[in-house]
């Protein structure tokens, strides 16, 4: 017989005859475990960042994560079996992974979703963002995309499905075995401990830190005389007011700048701030800052008054670079605690009088302070962009080259790499039970974390810890041209993408002077409260989470989301990154039909699903008593702390900056600003349904006015050139203020972009609203503020 | 009627009333009586799409990773090398080398064309702003691997389409394009 023959025999034998060797029972076997193994995965998702949105997704009823045995979504690792990690990982976040990861039970697998989680994403130039998770865990399997859609994050999840059944799994395994890995430190920058030999004898060396100095390094500029584009009218109002404090505390102290500023010397700014307060009404915090110049470091506070309405004013406060000291205001507004922290955090504004200035986005034993312009990240290149090496002679080179240590990280000369400061403990000093809740936690609305200090059930103390997902939006956003930022503000509060690009594109456009053509202008408008709506079915829905209802109406919630979504997609070509406007206007004409579809939503669809989960939880029995009484924030707490949006409205102050500093086309609806008073989570709950209801309005009144044709943009341009001088932009997004505070030297990049982002500073008065309830209505308070963590550490 | 635990038991009703939709509204599907429940503002009963049977339908101006097109006929690159991707691009992860002829002057071709996909941050703006039509986003999303570095960086020879293609994903787009080139060309003649 020839040798073909033969094989072909063996075939047709295979094919035919059962093979009853040991092998192929076993492989039978086998074939049966893995089938076993991947139709019942059970994940653990650290939802991270914006991906993990993506992944309740497909989680929820339009993807149905349950058609694949995975619906079984763990929190704890020692349940979990393979862990998604959705979203970006910063370094302060991956030690925290690592831990996770050494729990999980063995086989274990992990999978990566996003460009920043697979590669650093458009945050890798970043300082405190992890460039590939795989520098740290094994990965399995990576799924791309920023973001990855849901339809993705399943296709990843079929390819480890595929890899799992590959494998020989009963033949393979010894027990007991166990990979576990080193959890890197956090010293002055993150410390891979696998490393720390390698790291300790170059730093020994003392040899400068990069490969090569770069081309050129950013300088700051002088602070000047500037003039606040928002308020036409405010020079009277300075005016009026530094001269009251002028013949209070002596002329020279007080200035009032021609733009519309009041300078204040920092000697007596702590009693001027009070005075500020009670005497002239400026009773609400909006926005607090610092920026750094060449000559100076400058505190910028940005004060109105709610209560006697007194419009906004700017107020900034000097101190020398070598010392910048400046008293700290919290006594005057308890809002400025947390953004206080911020600014000495990125700044190193050192506020004195302040109970608490310790970092917060970075941690304890961070190298320096990052917003200072002559702070340079790992992977810098060049101080702004764009990046000269991109164009003509491009050659490709990995970021990881341009370090020696091949990572995103930077150590100081005579680093210490023991990992620095130890978590500092605010709460040791009393006995009682230390709890930490977060950053891995099914309820705290990703990587937040919270530490509180129990007696017995009740909380007796509450801190807020934040940064782990600090993305540098600040520092790369004074990098970027105008333009660029626009994506990025996407990636703040990744559920209500639209309204953020509406309140950075008419900022700009305040500061720029720029025009909106009509049809645009009502665009943006119903893309807005179509977001609001989002947000606020959104921030019910898991609300109803944290009470324990597991997932019901949120997937209701999530089912009329995904009706709005698709119209942005259509709209935009992205469900959540919509990065749809644009100076002047917004991107891309609505397509064919698609006000149609809008107008059957507004009017048939979206106010039945309103109805649908009002008679669903509204008069709900549990959600009442769960709800009612439990996190109360009185009206006096609630503006001294500058708490926004929903949760101020709850507390009985009726203030809506569509009302108050109207901007786009607000002023031309017919809406109504609700407000409950009894300032408890119930409110707050009420707060959003009503809300949403108003939206409705707006949209059925916007829907009816809009030009049927016309322009959308007035000049879509990529090199925007904003003259010299600042604002400060608010608007009312789903959550509260945002704020965008610009100031532009005349050149195509921002010189100072901050955020002022309402999740973050409704976090606040967090601790009083918390203290003396349970734990688990603790859970019940911050589904009830509505966090989301994109846009609190930013 | 109202006792306690009365809203409790009507929002009950509310999940089962779900419950029966979806059968009811399967039936009629069936049926032939509805075609789409699934989409849009009449959206009623099973939500779920069978993925990867069956896919949810992506709008045209999805957007996914860059590609750049080559004339279906000529084969011709349509990129020049001019650089405004490199200039708009966020998070600047676009890197392009100019080709340079034989006498050394440069030439509106790419040498090297890369993006590094794990950088880009799908937002279009390359597309937006290319002036020769030149870069477009592209539909495919299913690029789920299980190593990092293959794909990671997308050269030339990855990021190349046929125009045939582009028109199939971007009909409407392409139409448009198509003839806003016919009525310039006819302008010129």
């Amino acid at each position: 017989m020839t040798p073909r023959a033969d094989a072909a025999l063996e075939e047709e034998v295979r094919k035919r005859v059962t093979v009853t060797t040991w092998n192929a029972i076993l492989d039978t076997v086998e074939d049966f475990a893995s089938w076993g193994r991947r139709s019942s995965i059970w994940p653990l998702v650290p939802g991270t960042a914006c991906c993990a949105i993506e992944f309740i997704c497909a989680a929820a009823s339009r993807f149905d994560i349950a058609r694949f045995g995975a619906e079984l979504l763990r929190a704890s690792p020692r349940q979990a079996d393979v862990m998604i990690v959705a979203g970006t990982v910063t370094k302060k976040m991956a030690p925290v992974l690592v831990r996770l990861y050494d729990q999980m039970a063995e086989p274990k697998y992990v999978i990566s979703v996003g460009a920043c989680a697979n590669g650093g994403g458009p945050f890798k130039e970043g300082y405190t963002v992890v460039s590939g998770l795989d520098e740290f865990l094994p990965v399995d399997v990576y799924v791309r995309g920023c973001p990855a859609t849901p339809s993705a994050i399943l296709d990843g999840l079929i390819e480890l499905q595929k890899k799992m059944d590959a494998e020989r799994f009963l033949s393979t395994w010894r027990f007991g075995k166990r990979t576990e890995l080193p959890v890197p430190v956090l010293g002055p920058d993150i410390v891979d401990v696998r490393q720390a030999g390698e790291i300790g004898a170059l730093l020994g060396r003392n040899e400068p830190q990069r490969l090569k100095p770069p081309r050129e390094v950013p300088k700051a500029r002088p602070a000047a005389r500037v003039a606040d584009a928002g308020l036409a009218d405010a020079t009277a109002q300075v005016k009026a007011v530094a001269a009251k404090l002028a013949s209070k505390f002596g002329g020279d102290r007080i200035q009032a700048h021609a733009g519309g500023a009041l300078v204040v010397d920092r000697g007596i700014w702590g009693e001027a701030a009070k005075s500020l307060r009670d005497e002239f009404g400026f009773d609400y915090l909006a926005n607090l800052t610092a920026a750094d110049y060449s000559d100076c470091l400058e505190a910028v506070y940005h004060i109105c008054g709610i209560e006697k309405a007194v419009p906004r004013m700017t107020v900034k406060v000097r101190a020398p670079r070598e010392s910048p000291e400046v008293p700290s205001v919290t006594p005057v507004w308890a809002g400025a605690n947390l953004q206080e922290r911020e600014a000495w955090d990125l700044l190193g504004m050192k506020f004195t009088g302040h109970p608490d200035l310790r970092r917060i986005l970075t941690w304890e034993g961070f190298h320096g302070h990052p917003l200072r312009k002559d702070w340079m990240e790992p992977y810098y290149e060049e101080p702004v962009k764009p990046f000269s090496i991109r164009w003509r002679e491009g050659r490709y080179v990995p970021a990881e080259d341009r370090n020696r240590w091949h990572r995103n990280v930077m150590y100081p000369a005579g680093a210490k790499l023991d990992g620095g400061a130890a978590e500092p403990e605010p709460c040791d000093e009393e006995a009682g039970l230390l709890l930490s809740m977060g950053p891995q936690h099914p309820s705290t609305h990703g990587v937040f974390q919270m530490r509180v200090l129990l007696d017995g059930e009740r909380v007796r103390k509450l801190e807020p810890v934040l940064g782990y997902l600090h993305r540098n939006h600040e520092k790369i956003g004074e990098r970027n041209t105008w333009l660029m930022n626009m994506p990025f503000t996407d990636r703040l509060d990744y559920f209500t993408s639209m309204s953020n690009g509406l309140a950075y594109a008419s900022s700009v456009e305040r500061l720029a002077g720029l025009k909106v053509p009509e049809r645009a202008e009502y665009i943006r408008v119903i893309m807005a409260e179509l977001t609001r709506i989002i947000n606020h079915l959104l921030a019910i829905g898991f609300q109803l989470n944290d009470l324990g209802t597991w997932f019901t109406p949120l997937l209701y919630a999530l089912e009329e989301r995904e009706l709005i979504i698709d119209l942005f997609e259509a709209v935009s070509g992205s469900r959540m990154m919509c990065n749809y406007m644009r100076f002047s206007g917004v991107a891309r004409d609505l397509p064919p039909g698609w006000l149609e579809e809008v107008r059957k939503l507004v009017v048939e669809r979206l106010p039945r699903g309103i109805d649908q989960l009002d008679n669903f939880l509204t008069k709900n029995e549990v959600v009442y008593m769960r709800l009612k009484g439990i996190g109360v924030l009185s009206r006096q707490t609630a503006l001294n702390t500058s708490v926004a949006g929903p949760v101020l409205r709850a507390s009985g102050v009726k203030y809506d900056i569509r009302k108050a500093e109207p901007y786009s086309i607000y002023d031309r609806f017919e809406f109504d600003v609700p407000v409950f008073t009894h300032g408890d989570s119930y409110d707050r709950y009420l707060v959003r349904l009503a809300e949403m209801r108003q939206s409705l309005r707006i949209l059925s009144q916007a829907l009816k006015q809009i030009p049927d044709a016309g322009p959308i943009i007035d000049r879509n341009q990529y090199l925007l050139r904003v003259p010299e001088g600042e604002t400060y932009g608010r608007f009312e997004n789903p959550k509260g203020e945002l704020g965008f505070y610009l100031v532009s030297d005349g050149g195509m990049n921002p010189y100072r972009y901050h955020i002022r982002a309402p999740s973050y500073i409704n976090l606040t008065p967090l601790e009083e609203m918390c203290k003396g309830h349970l734990v688990a209505d603790v859970v019940a308070i911050l589904g009830s503020v509505d966090i989301v963590m994109g846009e609190v550490d930013r | 009627m109202s006792f306690l635990g009365s809203f409790v038991l009507r929002g009950f009703g509310i999940t089962l009333r779900h419950m029966f939709v979806t059968y009811t509204e399967a039936a009629r599907r069936m049926l032939g009586k509805r075609t789409n429940g699934r989409r849009g503002p009449g959206a009623k009963g099973i939500f779920t799409w069978q993925y990867p049977e069956e896919r949810v339908p992506l709008p045209e101006r999805f957007r996914v990773l860059p590609v750049l097109l080559y004339d279906e006929e000529t084969g011709a690159i349509r990129c020049t090398a001019c650089g405004i991707c490199t200039k708009v691009c966020p998070p600047q992860c676009i890197w392009i080398v100019q080709a340079k002829g034989d006498d050394g002057k440069p030439r509106q071709k790419p040498e090297e064309f890369t993006i590094e996909t794990n950088v880009c941050m799908n937002c279009g703006m390359c597309a937006e702003f290319c002036p020769f039509d030149a870069i477009k986003m592209d539909h495919r999303f299913e690029l789920a691997g299980r190593e990092r570095k293959p794909g990671e960086i997308h050269r030339l020879p990855d990021l190349l389409v046929s125009t045939a293609y582009y028109a199939k994903t971007h009909p409407g787009d392409w139409g448009r394009e198509e003839e806003k080139r016919r009525a310039k060309a006819a302008a010129k003649q």
